[in-house]
């Protein structure tokens, strides 16, 4: 019995992250260098980071660009870049494939 | 009962999508308490930005059932869902209010008190920004000393209220604070309170950058800096037991906070009348 709660009667369990408006906000964005805390996956409001095969992923469609992880990453293994800056184009980053 | 990350389930029954701002100290409470909550669990949430960047009836960010009550009921909720689950004989499922500092303190403080005083079987968790968030920053019962709000361009006059003390005064058997900064502290704590079979309550301190005025990306580093300078204190108390679950460094309070544009009327002989005050506290001063 009820082996199965009802999530929202009207809405799709998590559908909000199939259209994340957040990642259009985006000012500057993190780049994974060689971050090996996996602690920084419990910062992520927006659970954008998580541990595959024991490494820290970044899904960028849920990042919403705040710089947590950058800040907290204690080896400094993450660096926000800029998104976009105008005229000059993209920042190429340093270490990114 | 030591939590390991890799223990932890990779599945993310809230959070991914959600409508917060970014860097949201709320959300990132939310995703840590899902962790040990899991995916048989009931949550109701009052009028906040936690019910409100939760979705709505067309999407949601939620992966269980997630109830948005009016402002002064989540507990009372949460009460007749338990009563509900009772009667129909389910036993396995975890009934949660999760309600701000005004939803829990000021606003919905009438149906929290009553249902710890039944001992109703259910936690409910204040996360706590200190201001009421969702209709731009006004001052709560939560609101520190001499902080600014967006209602008042002085700081506030009295101190924050204890909710702590009062809901310990109600002779429950599990109370506990925590704060985002401390992961596995505030997730350990969500386990006390699982094993709890009566009302457990938890207050969580969940930084809210714009209304802190400090730069997101330093939202943990602010609950972190809470902790450590002794103004927010972690600990448990368990059938009327406390224990301090983290001590703190005490780096000085003014660390804390004078980066904050919400202090920056604070004058120096308050700072100062605090730091005397968290010194003899913890006993580490002369005095
Ligand atoms: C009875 C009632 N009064 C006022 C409101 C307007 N209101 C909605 S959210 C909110 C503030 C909530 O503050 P808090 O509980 O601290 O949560 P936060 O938004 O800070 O996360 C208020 C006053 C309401 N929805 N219902
Ligand atoms: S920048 Fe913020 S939202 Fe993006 S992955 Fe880091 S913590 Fe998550
Ligand atoms: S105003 Fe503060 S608490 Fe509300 S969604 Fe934004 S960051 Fe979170
Ligand atoms: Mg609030």
């Amino acid at each position: 019995m009820a082996k199965n709660l009802p999530i929202v009667p009207t809405a799709k369990p998590g559908s909000m992250a199939e259209t994340p408006a957040g990642s259009t906000w985006r000012e500057k964005r993190p780049v994974l260098m060689n971050c090996t805390c996996l602690e920084v996956t419990l910062y992520c409001p927006d659970g954008a980071l998580s541990i595959v095969e024991g490494k820290v992923s970044l899904d960028l469609n849920l990042c919403k660009g705040c710089g947590i992880c950058a800040n907290e990453c204690k080896d400094g293994g993450i660096q926000m870049v800029p998104e976009y800056t105008g005229a000059q184009g993209v920042f190429p980053v340093k270490g990114e494939e | 009962m030591t939590l390991r990350i890799e223990d932890l389930p990779k599945e993310e029954l809230f959070g991914q999508g959600n409508g917060g701002c970014k860097a949201c100290g709320a959300a990132i409470a939310g995703r840590q308490a899902m962790k040990v909550l899991g995916e048989r669990t009931i949550i109701t949430i009052p009028a906040s930005c936690m019910a409100t960047l939760g979705g709505n009836n067309q999407k949601t960010a939620w992966k269980i059932p997630f109830y948005h009550t009016l402002f002064e009921m989540a507990p009372a909720v949460s009460s007749g869902i338990r009563a509900a689950l009772e009667i129909q004989g389910v036993n396995d499922v975890n009934v949660v209010s999760w309600g701000g500092d005004a939803g829990s303190a000021d606003i919905g403080f009438q149906a929290l008190t009553g249902a710890a005083e039944r001992n109703e079987h259910m936690i409910h968790v204040c996360y706590d920004n200190e201001m009421y968030m969702n209709t731009g920053g006004q001052q709560s019962s939560q609101t520190p000393l001499y902080a600014l709000t967006s209602n008042d361009h002085i700081g506030k006059p009295v101190k924050k209220k204890n909710m702590l003390a009062i809901m310990e005064a109600h002779g429950l058997d599990y109370v506990a604070s925590a704060s985002i900064a401390y992961p596995f502290d505030l997730m350990e704590k969500f386990q006390n309170a699982l094993a709890n079979p009566g009302f457990s309550y938890i207050h969580i301190l969940a930084p809210c950058y714009r209304g802190w005025q400090i730069p997101g990306e330093k939202t943990i580093e602010f609950a972190r800096l809470a902790v450590e300078s002794g103004l927010w204190e972690l600990f448990e108390v368990k059938k009327g037991v406390r224990t301090r679950t983290h001590e703190p460094s005490l780096i000085p309070v003014a660390d804390y906070l004078l980066p904050q544009g919400r202090f920056k009327n604070i004058s120096k002989k308050a700072v100062e009348e605090i730091q005397t005050s968290i010194t003899k506290y913890y006993g580490r001063g002369d005095k």
